[in-house]
């Protein structure tokens, strides 16, 4: 038990370099036993202990959905294949969309800021500590829910990730995989939704002083108008899911055209959830690389409050995108969301010349983190200018649920895992005190960026030719041989590319260089503190006069100036 | 086969040509895309790369980058510029957006398109039906027992589409367009096909085991021909392509 | 907390005025009420913080002056951070079993009930100091780790 009791006076001290910065001692504290070795998984209510939970989880999920993908690329090689059953195939459709959206790419960056989002504004942890933990043991459990599907009878939910009605109801799928699939999805909602609440309160009330809100780094403003959307986004899935249950068990007809039901209400209601979901994968990962290039490129983030005014744009804008992906119903208001979706194009577009404008006239240092965080840009501009190609109603008829569209949207999914491997070579040494190896960094970045392009590019193509998507095996007769069978190679490519990271974890975790506080000069103030952080963040804090309050400690003579 | 082949549709380098009467609408929409996007495309990585090349460290680099952080002419700039493009964009979609999914006043003729786990079904006005379904001898390398929906070369028809039981897709890639199938909700769409020929057209939403064997043909044929065909048929008759007999009447042969 | 109501009001007033173009142009309901629903939670969640502003006459926290510093919240405890609990993993357990009972039924409920109620009790319990914090904070802790008070205001 630990109960922080002030802030007690200031001194002047020395920071690691030997110039004298004028720094404040932080807090006295009553400091209570933390728990040590496996027990503290499960019981610490530290916020940097949940983060790593959660990223480690998230990045096993990420392994499992990605092998799930292998798998399916290995059927869809040659035409009309038997690697895995028609069954086993859409099952296998269903898990990796369902475990890369719900348990990768969002909690990865719910782990990411967790651990990151207080070091960054200066407070000694989340607002509500067990209920963090507490968001953790439901997200977990959540995944092992939808997980376990596979070992009932009737195997996983194979419906796909966006469970389309009536195909989800008792009739067309009768096992409790597609239950488990319900429950699991609703779990790790819940989960966000605790995330949402607690990140946000921190973000409010435990700010340091002097860090006003136009101050926090834009990592900390990505998160949280991600943690807007989820607040958004999350309540409508889970009462989606409550009613869909209730159709399944309790014989209700919300979602049943025979019974006076409507299957469009849970298109509506899914997507609602839906895009939203899609910025709150993505915004994170922006605010990661924005991080990554400002550090590496040693320059302030250009155009700040731009910045983040894109960023309440899109979260703004993602409210009103949502039946973008209903075009071809023919029962939703075409103008609508057709000019929604193309105005959404712009906020995104600020941030990329913000980025280049950050790189402009840098010294950049072209490491690991940067490299993941330059694909990032590459990837996602292809997957953005593909995203207005689908906007645009007329081309959506032609193609959508096409391959086209699974090349548009692993382009922008792809890009976010660029973000995560941005942030996992940008911010390991804070996590781990030690540096990760360069070589094999470059190297599983080469093998996933070739692997990623060739996975994915030739699906456009495949797409224009009409091979519609979540299809288990085609026609040979077709044209599509020679594409899939590149893309299953590029899928392979990008399989062998993860492998470098992780034996670089491994082994850095012992024997990686020592990293001490701030080995990128950094200029927020997670690198304030020691690697990895003790208990309750800080010992002390630089005063918090700019956006960049780290850079202004260690460089008194350039302060960041004042903004426009 | 290879005439199959030969009217599937060709990609044309991302920049389509379909064979209806409103595929020149796509066509314009995808050279407007194109026009905007590549430059554009082109300028943002070709800034990113430079940037890259002009200004990294080289090693044992101490230097101090200016600290600059605000443009604002410039980011002003940057904001209005792509609200144009995607507003010209938006112009040049609106137009082809109306007239795409305008229904005709008078068709020339009315099928209603019907898609069930896992084929379709095509009833004509007198009644007639053109049915198949996926049995367990569907080979999906053989385009010759699927559902034909035979149509009328440069007439416009008007295609109600209408699902059994949960969500399918109607769509012809060849005809650069498609609608959802989808329980409760009558949907209408009108294609005119300026190009005779046989064309093939799949369900692209998940719709259980056997979604990837869902197909239809469509077979276009000139007016005369189609007239002949329409009047041979017997009204209220049905003609499946996939009869569920054939499994045992092989069986039978093999006795 | 300025900053922070608009925003949160912002957001609200921003999805309300989408509410009513999206209805006025498609006079569509399910995507209507969502909406509605959506402007009701971002003004309740504004609202909320705007009445906190205006219950601290409207001054601004040391985190919300450009020039705040650490003198000014000393001797303000900030909150009550427990270093460890394991209710949270029995509330999750709980969360497990009640997604199983809900898919199997029957007895499954007697554990999740159990279970959940036995964490929630526990977990509402140990947010009590112990003896061995000493009395001044004593307060602070019973206070819970929900509530952070409002930060007196240099005199």
């Amino acid at each position: 038990m630990t109960i922080i009791e002030d802030r007690p006076g200031s001194g002047p001290s020395t920071d690691a370099t030997g110039t004298e910065v004028h720094q404040e001692r932080l807090m006295a504290m009553v400091p209570g036993p933390r728990p040590r070795s496996w027990v503290k998984f499960i019981t610490s209510t530290d916020h940097k202990q949940i983060g790593l939970n959660y990223m480690v989880t998230a990045f096993i999920g990420f392994l499992v959905a990605g092998l799930m993908a292998e798998a399916m690329r290995t059927q869809l090689i040659v035409p009309n294949n038997h690697f895995v059953t028609l069954e086993v195939y859409n099952q296998l459709v269903t898990m990796h969309g369902t475990i890369m959206l719900f348990v990768v790419l969002g909690p990865f960056a719910f782990g990411l800021a967790n651990y990151i989002v207080p070091l960054q504004i200066g407070a000694p942890d989340m607002a509500f500590p067990r209920f963090n933990n507490l968001s953790y043991w439901l997200y977990l459990s959540g995944f092992l829910i939808m997980l376990g599907g596979f070992l009932t009878n009737n195997g996983a939910a194979d419906f796909g990730w966006f469970g389309y009605a009536p195909l989800t109801d008792m009739v067309h799928s009768p096992g409790p995989g597609a239950d488990m699939w319900i429950l699991g999805i609703a779990l790790t909602g819940f989960s966000g939704i605790f995330t949402a609440i607690n990140l946000i309160t921190t973000v409010f009330c435990l700010r340091a002083p002097g860090m006003v809100m136009f101050r926090m780094p834009i990592f900390t403003w990505n998160m949280l108008v991600t943690l807007f959307l989820v607040l958004l986004a999350f309540p409508v899935l889970t009462s989606a899911f409550a009613l869909l249950w209730s159709d399944r068990h309790l014989t209700t007809h919300f979602f049943e055209a025979n019974g006076g039901g409507q299957p469009l209400l849970w298109q509506n209601m899914f997507w609602f959830f839906g895009h939203p979901e899609v910025y709150i994968i993505a915004l994170p990962y922006f605010g990661v690389v924005t991080e990554v290039i400002a550090t590496m490129s040693k320059k302030p983030v250009f155009g700040y409050k731009g910045m983040i005014g894109a960023t309440l744009g899109i979260g703004a804008l993602s409210m009103g995108v949502w039946a973008h992906h209903m075009y071809t119903t023919g029962a939703v208001m075409l103008p609508f969301f057709a000019a929604m979706s193309l105005l959404i194009a712009v906020p995104t577009g600020i941030k990329f010349f913000n980025w280049i404008g950050t790189m402009f006239k840098g010294v950049i240092t072209l490491n690991t983190a940067m490299l993941f965080s330059v694909g990032f840009l590459g990837i996602f501009l292809f997957g953005g200018i593909t995203g207005v190609v689908l906007a645009q109603p007329p081309l959506d008829f032609q193609l959508h649920m096409t391959y086209f569209v699974v090349a548009h949207f692993h382009y922008v999914v792809m890009a976010l895992i660029f973000g995560v491997f941005s942030a996992i070579y940008y911010w390991f040494p804070k996590f781990t005190g030690r540096m990760l190896d360069e070589r094999l960094g470059k190297l599983s970045f080469a093998l996933l960026f070739i692997g990623v392009n060739l996975t994915f590019f030739p699906q456009h193509d495949l797409g224009l030719r009409g091979m519609s998507r979540r299809i288990a095996t085609y026609d040979g007769n077709l044209g599509y041989n020679f594409e899939n069978l590149l893309s299953s190679l590029g899928a392979y490519i990008t399989g062998l590319g993860v492998i470098p990271t992780i034996i670089n974890v491994w082994k850095s975790l012992r024997t990686g260089a020592i990293a001490g506080d701030n080995p990128w000069d950094g200029q927020t103030l997670e690198w304030a503190t020691s690697s990895p952080p003790p208990d309750h963040n800080f010992e002390s804090l630089p005063p918090i006069r700019s956006e960049r309050p780290l850079w202004d400690a260690t460089h008194p003579d350039e302060l960041t100036r004042a903004g426009h | 086969m290879s005439t199959i082949s030969a009217s599937l549709l060709a990609t044309d380098l991302g920049s389509p040509h379909g064979a209806t009467a409103d595929d020149h609408w796509v066509h314009h929409l995808w050279n407007v895309t194109y026009i905007i996007g590549t430059p554009l495309a082109a300028i943002v990585l070709g800034l990113i790369i430079w940037c890259l090349v002009r200004y990294r460290a080289r090693p044992g680099d101490t230097r101090r980058p200016p600290q600059f952080q605000y443009h604002i002419p410039l980011e002003v700039t940057y904001t209005l510029v792509p609200l144009a493009l995607v507003a010209i964009v938006f112009a040049f979609m609106y137009v082809p957006e109306n007239k795409i999914t305008d229904l005709p006043k008078s068709p020339a003729l009315t099928v209603t398109a019907e898609g069930f786990q896992w084929g379709y079904r095509f009833v004509y006005p007198n009644g007639h039906q053109e049915t198949g379904s996926y049995s367990s001898v569907t080979n999906i390398d053989d385009e010759t027992d699927l559902p034909t929906l035979y149509l009328p070369e440069g007439k416009t028809v008007e295609i109600k589409i209408v699902s059994d039981d949960v969500v399918h897709g109607f769509y012809i890639p060849g005809f650069l367009y498609q609608r959802d199938m989808i329980p409760g909700v009558n949907n209408v769409m009108k294609i005119n096909v300026t190009r005779t020929g046989r064309f093939i057209g799949e369900c692209d939403n998940l719709c259980g085991v056997y979604h990837a064997y869902m197909r239809f043909a469509v077979d276009v044929m000139p007016q005369a021909q189609y007239t002949a065909w329409y009047a041979s048929q017997q009204p209220g008759s049905i003609h499946n392509w996939t009869p569920n007999a054939t499994p045992s009447n092989e069986q039978a042969a093999g006795k | 907390m300025k900053r922070e109501w608009h925003t949160t009001v912002g957001a609200g007033i921003f999805l309300g005025l989408a509410c009513a173009l999206y209805w006025f142009l498609s006079y569509e309901d399910s995507g209507t009420v969502m909406l509605l629903f959506g402007a009701a939670a971002y003004l309740m969640l504004g609202g909320f913080i705007y009445l906190q502003w205006r219950r601290r006459a409207r001054l601004p926290r040391p985190e919300d002056k450009e020039d705040g510093t650490y003198e000014e919240t000393a001797g303000e405890p900030i909150a009550f951070f427990p270093t460890a609990s394991i209710w949270p993993a029995g509330i999750g357990l709980a969360a497990t079993f009640i997604a199983i009972a809900l898919i199997w039924g029957t007895w499954y409920w007697v554990p999740a009930l159990a279970l959940l109620f036995g964490s929630i009790i526990g977990f509402a319990v140990e947010a009590e100091a112990p003896d061995d914090v000493p009395a001044d904070l004593e307060q602070a802790a019973h206070r819970q780790d929900s509530t952070i008070e409002p930060k007196q205001i240099a005199h």
